[in-house]
């Protein structure tokens, strides 16, 4: 390439640092939330797969209860018969420091002697002075993570409080551990000997499970007949239904921030379309004295290239900056729906970088590929035209919006073509976007068309002007409204999506909570149900009118590990919200409800059927109907509890659903039954109000970073219309001068500029409605129903589409506000000079 | 000076049958025209008659509906995109109404384009654009940028830039439609002078009666036809 054609080009960016300085910026931003969200996603993913990790070790397999809790009398039974010879009892809780409020963590009680070879973190930090045996002859001493040691100030015999199951059990520190493997780097749990963790979950003579380190002969006897309610299952397979389980959350976080590149790939169009656009002229100059196609396609696309450098680089390092603060969001929304321990962020994969800055500089070259075959293509006399040029971009317009249709009918055919795929799904969405920026132009002509009239009635000749001035300059304004419509509408569908899902989850929780009050066990797993006779004795207190008992329990299956909850039906019934019309019926013998998910994951209806391990051995259950569940941790099944007790031997519950008797408030039940528990430990009592109140908070902190998201697109797009509107008013600074010498005020001037970038966003934002609705009813109806298989109905309330359209206008408005200031103080004689 | 002259030697261009068409509106109906080597010739006509546009079609910059433009007896027609580009980088010089000049290059720098397209070194490359700039007595201006000079200095290094790599034709297009009359007439003259001083082929669209009657010949579009002018 010439080097005086590169030189022509540096000097253009340097004559217009803010043209420069928005085009670098819309692309580091692009690219920092796309490395931002992959970085807190991988470092999220790795952290808990590091931390499931670290506290399986050498475990193999585990031994699990079906149903009940696991007897300690079981793992002596184990290493007497034979059939193990490594084996390490667990009890498991989970645990916060001190308050209500930190972070939950994860406490695991061991048998120090019988964990050697199975778990790295045993090892003594130096200098701690830690000492197992006091662990094991001192009932109520722990051990602490180093990280937490140091975070707290604990030494060798601190003291501290953990609250688990509600109440504050005071202990000691013995030392401090942590994970002596070289690859780990989350940190282990609070370790603790066996008796004091059943003493603090108060599960005298329970396990959670039994580790185990198995020869494949020894996994395969073992597997085939288990100690009568148990199950064997691999450890393997947990670090793997975690990774299952939060791949699509995390696939939806991904595709966010590729949401941003996209808008952020349509700011760089427009930053690239518009410099190019601005130097037609010289571009046609450039033809005509004999500058060829290719040399020029060339020197656009070198542009992009030192550009893209520049802005990747800069979004590398703001991805960074970005991660750190959306991986605690990321790690907390995966604790909380999924993991239920608070783990500290790992090391993402470098690849990351590699990816964002691959990814921002193709965005950009793609991106200029149009623009710079666009110029390279035009024939040298109608580049120096600027009515041509115009003539031009009108035609092709018509011809974009034109071709929205065959994208549309694309992204429905890729839709159907493979219905349950994620990224067909994604590539249908972004041919939507593109449809929908296509057809902006058009729509953006024809509305200023329609506005015409009244501007001329309304403010006459001015008024007319700046609507004529949107129009008339399309080959401006019609990229940069469409990057404005494409990231509004982005806010817009995000918005939708998220207050129709919320809206389905109130309606959700309205008809699963039909009891008043709930109790339910805190440590499920390491502590004992509640006594079979506590319903009954629920039943007779006055302030209650009935009481519905359930028992929550997992199980391994050919499905992997599953949530089932055996429930009797209350006053209003079985308290499902049905999917499509059928009602519940559970009446037959062996007939279960499948959650909506696992019918969608594994393709499950009416009809089939569905084996679990009983106490008696596999048992094929039917399906008799689905079920909305929002919910997450793979709940699929419902039953009836009778069936569960004829078949599971089992009659204890887990949780107990209260209906007041009328005439009681919930107070005075709460009072009651908590009176009846006496001094019964580890049960929580919830009313219906704060079990909606904890999901709905639970819902927003889960979408808060898709705000985050959402408003960092709105950033993006902030930044696009700032720089078009800046560019196209600085061109017009000839017919501003003009009109100031035809006697217009500054304050005509002013007002004149803001209406003409108003309207630019008034257009942006109207094309941004259907297309952002569009977006959300694909959100919710195609995205979510792949990743999560959740249906949920479109509910399009006002609120985020007026802000959607607030934030056009503003937008646009504002980025009017600088060219209104600058054209008004404008002189006249540099302005009017020719060239 | 190094200048090496020209000999008339024949036709350089030859049109014929030129025809085109704006939409409904027919600016040129079958032209017929030969040009000389080192002639230099007006083509006159009011706005919008289509002197523009014949200026464009010899150029290869636009391209007729109907009819050839013959260049030393090739068709311009038959020539792909990159052959009319080279065309137009070896042979012509282009000067434009409103100077056209590139605004982020400086005056040598624009002056030098046309010999870095052609690949010249640096060197050789600044030596004969200050011969240029210094023949057209803006040598003083080499090191500015286009919005730093008058309009006068402007088209002189348009000028400048159209001659520098000695194209066999220039093509000017009102060239003096943007300046006063008294830079009008020494850019005129310098354009004429320098062109006539390499045996360079000068095409002038203009209004001017003074070009008209410095020209070998004059020429006018009338309803799309050519015709000799009126002395």
């Amino acid at each position: 390439m010439s080097r005086l054609l590169s030189r022509a080009a540096r000097r253009f960016y340097l004559r217009h640092p803010w043209q420069l300085a928005l085009a670098i910026a819309g692309i580091a931003l692009g690219v920092a939330v796309y490395v931002g969200v992959d970085l807190a996603n991988d470092s999220a993913r790795r952290a808990f797969e590091l931390s499931t990790e670290i506290i399986r070790g050498q475990t193999t397999h585990r031994l699990l209860p079906v149903g009940g809790s696991l007897r300690e009398e079981i793992y002596g039974e184990l290493l007497r018969d034979g059939r193990v010879t490594r084996a390490a009892p667990i009890v498991e809780a989970t645990v916060r420091i001190g308050g209500n409020t930190g972070p939950r963590r994860m406490l695991l009680g061991v048998d120090p002697i019988k964990e050697a070879g199975f778990r790295d973190y045993s090892g003594f930090v130096p200098g701690r002075g830690g000492d197992f045996t006091r662990l094991v002859t001192e009932p109520g001493t722990i051990m602490v993570p180093e990280s937490l040691a140091d975070e707290l100030t604990l030494e060798v015999g601190s003291r501290i409080d953990l609250r688990i199951d509600g109440r504050l059990e005071p202990v000691e520190v013995v030392g401090a551990v942590r994970s002596v493997s070289a690859s780990a780097q989350s940190e282990p749990p609070i370790v603790t000997d066996i008796s004091t963790a059943q003493q603090l979950v108060d599960g005298a003579g329970a396990l959670s499970r039994i580790d185990l380190s198995l020869s494949p002969e020894q996994a395969q006897s073992l597997g085939q007949d288990p100690p009568a309610g148990t199950i064997l299952v691999a450890a393997a397979g947990e670090t793997d239904a975690l990774t299952e389980m939060t791949r699509a959350f995390r696939t939806n976080l991904t595709a966010l921030g590729l949401l941003a590149l996209v808008v952020g790939m349509f700011l760089i169009y427009s930053t690239m379309s518009f410099s190019i656009v601005q130097r037609r002229p010289v571009m046609g100059v450039l033809r005509a004295i004999g500058v060829d196609r290719r040399q020029l396609l060339g020197s656009v696309l070198s542009e992009a290239v030192m550009l893209g450098a520049v802005g990747s680089a800069l979004g590398l390092v703001l991805g960074e900056l970005l991660a750190r603060g959306l991986v605690d969001m990321v790690l907390r929304t995966i604790g909380d729906l999924y993991f239920g321990n608070a783990v500290s962020a790992a090391d993402p994969s470098n690849w990351i970088h590699v990816r964002g800055a691959a990814l921002g500089l193709g965005a950009t070259l793609f991106a200029a590929l149009g623009p710079a075959l666009d110029a390279s293509r035009s024939a040298p006399d109608s580049a120096l035209r600027r009515a041509a040029l115009e003539r031009t971009t009108r035609s092709r317009a018509k011809f974009a919006a034109l071709l929205a249709a065959p994208l549309l009918v694309l992204a429905a055919t890729l839709l159907l073509i493979a219905p349950r795929s994620l990224v067909t799904a994604f590539a249908a969405l972004f041919f939507v976007l593109c449809a929908g920026a296509l057809l902006t132009p058009s729509a953006t002509l024809l509305l200023m068309k329609a506005l015409e009239r009244v501007a001329a009635r309304g403010f006459g000749l001015p008024g007319l002007m700046a609507v004529r001035g949107v129009g008339a300059s399309l080959s401006r304004t019609g990229v940069a409204t469409a990057a404005l419509a494409v990231a509004v509408a982005t806010v817009i569908g995000v918005g939708v999506m998220i207050s129709s899902f919320r809206l389905s989850l109130e309606s959700w929780l309205d008809t699963t909570l039909t009891a008043d009050i709930y109790l339910t066990l805190d440590q499920p797993r390491a502590g004992r149900p509640f006594g079979t006779d506590l319903p009954a004795a629920l039943g007779a207190l006055p302030e209650v009118g009935s009481v519905a008992p359930t028992r929550y329990f997992r199980v391994r299956t050919v499905y992997g590990e599953l949530g089932v909850r055996a429930a009797e039906p209350g006053p209003e019934g079985w308290g499902v919200d049905m999917v499509g019309a059928g009602t519940v019926a559970l009446d037959s013998a062996d007939a279960i409800l499948v959650t909506e998910p696992f019918s969608y994951r594994f393709d499950l209806g009416v009809g089939d059927a569905v084996s679990l391990p009983t106490a008696s051995g596999d048992r094929a259950f039917t399906i008799a109907g689905v079920f909305r569940d929002y919910s997450t941790g793979n709940n699929a099944l419902l039953l009836p509890l009778e069936t569960y007790r004829r078949h599971w031997r089992d009659d204890s519950v887990t949780g107990i659903g209260v209906h007041l008797a009328t005439g009681y408030e919930t107070d005075e039940a709460t009072r009651a039954i908590r009176a009846t528990l006496g001094d019964s430990t580890g049960v929580q009592l919830r009313t219906t109000e704060a079990i909606e109140a904890i999901t709905l908070a639970v819902f927003d902190r889960t979408f808060r970073i898709t705000e985050v998201l959402r408003w960092l697109a709105g950033a993006i797009a902030f930044l696009g219309v700032l720089s078009a509107v800046l560019a196209i008013e600085l061109e017009r600074a000839r017919e501003v001068a003009i009109l100031r010498a035809l006697g217009f005020s500054r304050d005509e001037l002013a007002k004149q500029i803001l209406t003409r970038t108003g309207l630019l966003g008034i257009a942006a934002g109207l094309c941004a409605v259907p297309l952002g609705v569009a977006l959300a009813g694909l959100l919710v109806h195609v995205i979510n129903r792949r990743s999560f298989g959740w249906s949920m109905d479109l509910s399009v309330t006002p609120a985020p589409v007026l802000l959607g359209v607030a934030l056009a206008i503003a937008a646009a408005f504002l980025a009017g506000v600088w060219p209104a200031i600058r054209g008004s103080r404008m002189g006249l004689d540099g302005a009017l000079r020719d060239e | 000076m190094h200048w090496t002259m020209r000999q008339p030697n024949g036709k350089q261009i030859e049109l014929a049958g030129i025809s085109k068409a704006y939409g409904e509106q027919v600016v040129l109906d079958g032209i017929d025209l030969a040009i000389a080597d080192a002639e230099f010739l007006a083509v006159m006509g009011r706005s919008g008659s289509g002197k523009s546009t014949l200026l464009k079609i010899v150029g290869g910059l636009d391209t007729p509906d109907a009819g050839a433009v013959i260049h030393r007896g090739r068709s311009l027609n038959g020539m792909s995109e990159r052959e009319r580009t080279r065309f137009r980088r070896n042979s012509l010089g282009f000067v434009f109404q409103f100077f056209n000049l590139i605004p982020t290059l400086t005056v040598r720098e624009n002056v030098c384009l046309p010999l870095d397209l052609n690949g010249m070194a640096a060197d050789e490359s600044k030596r004969r654009s200050s011969e240029v700039l210094a023949e057209l007595e803006i040598d003083g201006c080499a090191d500015r940028f286009p919005e730093e000079l008058s309009g006068g200095e402007q088209q002189r290094a348009a000028i400048a830039r159209a001659l520098v790599h000695e194209p066999e034709l220039v093509i000017a297009d009102e060239p003096t439609g943007n300046l006063d009359l008294d830079t009008a007439g020494s850019v005129l003259e310098v354009l004429g002078m320098s062109c006539r001083q390499r045996g360079t082929t000068l095409i002038v669209a203009t209004h001017s009666r003074e070009i008209a009657s410095a020209a070998d010949r004059s020429l006018r579009i009338l309803g799309a036809r050519l015709e000799e002018a009126a002395p």
